[in-house]
């Protein structure tokens, strides 16, 4: 699904936020990419979308290249990835429910079935009572769950999350985990960019330890401590 | 259809969010095409009072006191035959008398020390529009000033010249203002449009980042645009056509024509379209220099 070759991204003369970056992430994976802030997760994360442009080297995203992509296929390439931003990105004068239509109305998606999915997601995201709310009315742990459904709005191959447990405590890290583990197992591969290593150790995915720019660890998949979903499959719920 | 529906939406939602910023750029608008408007209908109605005049203009030839009939049909026939001779007539010295008297209506008094008739017979001749310039008017009237029996020659045209002349100023001079003050509407629009833009820059990157075109992003920016342009334009329209029907109520009060016109026109329906569309143009333009700024950015 995701191949880098040799990615490095350099700001300015010396600032080098990724150096020689090389891996491969299968489709329908769940993969850490993990260190602390500062170690480049967030540039990596934005090269994958074309959100920046590499200094060098190449990466393939769903077999193809978004460094040689022209600026016109672009949007195409977003609309196929979700994205959970650190600072979750919402409208804060608008309702939950038009932060989310905004993509659908994005894809032009008709209102009445992009409405549809809109109530099915805050479903799945347990926030169908809120849809009316501002996001200064919710709590971060909401907000961050707001953003997990904006960013399945496109029924996304790839979903990728930059520190989705960031501000939130432990018992709503876990639920934010479980949300993201439902929505790998339906099909979606998943990058999550991290800086909690407990949350990392106790889902046992494939991670990637970044640190000054540099991939310094793989760990692998630990199967005997692998994190499972729940056994009610919620995202199904959400699928039209 | 439903892109198209959304992108309609967003563009009056757009202009709901910022009415005054809006009402502020179609005022803006309005007062510059209200002049360049004036300057429309100014140089209209002048450009029809020059051509009424043209129509109308003629050369007087007075003729000396008792020419013969045999020089007088000569005569005739030698002016006839320039080509730059529309048509003419003849009015004999009785009958210039008569329109004295005519002209005199009420006041037919002050003829009465008169002795013998002093007014001349004379020619009026009627020139083709096509000769109606300086030169060829000098050529005609020296040749018919040559010609035996002519006393004298009299002909308006220095007035029609210098007309002419004020409604190419007036044209050029409005040209030249519309020119700038549509350069100052799509400044205008432009920076309402920015603050538009700025004020939804988070939106514009979320669209950006979920997949949205450029276009897509664009078009109801643009859309906004025309829109205060269009309105821009409409106004001044409905303002010029209140203007215009006032003054046509104060002319009609006045005693007699003006200037030998019955009443002025308004502008053409052609023109009303083309004013709207420029409005419209004006806005777009305005709209898209704000938006692609930011793009790039």
């Amino acid at each position: 699904m995701i191949q880098f070759f040799h990615v490095t991204k350099t700001y300015g003369r010396d600032l080098e936020a990724l150096a020689d970056i090389n891996f491969r992430i299968q489709k329908g994976e769940f993969v850490f990419i993990a260190g602390p802030s500062g170690a480049g997760k967030t540039t990596l994360l934005r090269l994958i979308f074309r959100d920046e442009l590499p200094t060098s080297g190449q990466i393939l995203v769903n077999g193809r290249n978004v460094v040689r992509m022209p600026e016109r296929a672009i949007p195409q390439l977003r609309r196929s990835i979700g994205v959970i931003f650190q600072d979750f990105k919402l409208l804060r004068d608008r309702s939950i429910a038009e932060n989310l239509g905004l993509v659908y109305r994005v894809l032009g998606i008709p209102s009445a079935v992009g409405k549809r999915k809109v109530a099915n997601l805050l479903r799945l995201v347990g926030l169908s009572h809120k849809v009316q709310l501002t996001p200064y009315k919710l709590s971060g742990g909401e907000q961050q769950r707001v953003a997990i459904a904006r960013a399945l709005m496109n029924d996304p191959l790839l979903l990728l999350a930059d520190e989705p447990t960031g501000d939130l405590d432990a018992d709503l890290a876990v639920e934010v985990m479980r949300l993201l583990s439902e929505i790998n197992a339906r099909g979606t591969t998943v990058v999550v960019a991290t800086h909690d290593m407990g949350v990392v150790r106790e889902m046992g995915r494939r991670t990637f330890v970044l640190k000054t720019g540099r991939v310094v660890e793989e760990i692998p998949e630990d199967s005997t401590t692998r994190w499972r979903p729940s056994p009610r499959p919620t995202v199904e719920d959400a699928i039209i | 259809m439903d892109r198209l529906r959304y992108i309609l939406e967003d563009a009056l939602v757009n202009l709901r969010r910022s009415r005054w910023r809006a009402l502020a750029a179609i005022g803006t608008i309005a007062v510059s095409f209200l002049i360049v408007g004036i300057f429309l209908i100014i140089t209209r109605n002048l450009g029809a009072l020059l051509s009424e005049w043209k129509e109308q203009f003629q050369i007087t030839v007075f003729l000396e006191d008792g020419i013969p009939t045999e020089q007088l049909a000569l005569l005739k026939k030698r002016i006839q035959s320039e080509s730059a001779v529309k048509a003419m007539t003849y009015t004999s010295k009785e009958e210039a008398l008569q329109n004295f008297r005519r002209e005199l209506k009420g006041k037919e008094s002050l003829l009465e020390g008169l002795g013998e008739n002093p007014l001349p017979a004379s020619f009026q001749i009627r020139v083709h529009e096509s000769s109606q310039t300086p030169e060829d008017l000098g050529k005609l009237s020296a040749f018919l000033s040559r010609l035996e029996g002519v006393e004298d020659v009299m002909y308006g045209q220095e007035w029609v010249d210098r007309l002419a002349a004020a409604v190419r100023i007036l044209r050029l001079l409005g040209l030249s203002v519309g020119l700038a003050l549509s350069l100052a509407s799509v400044l205008i629009v432009s920076n309402t449009i920015r603050l538009a833009v700025y004020a939804r820059a988070d939106e514009i990157e979320i669209m950006r980042l979920v997949g949205a075109t450029k276009m897509h992003i664009r078009a109801p920016f643009l859309l906004e645009g025309m829109i205060q342009g269009g309105l821009g334009a409409g106004l001044a329209l409905l303002l010029l056509y209140g203007a215009y029907r006032a003054t046509m109520w104060q002319l009609q009060q006045a005693p007699g024509p003006m200037l030998g016109m019955e009443v002025g026109s308004f502008l053409d329906t052609h023109w009303i379209a083309a004013m709207l569309l420029a409005g419209a143009v004006v806005g777009a333009f305005g709209s898209l220099i704000s938006v692609g700024r930011f793009l790039r950015a």
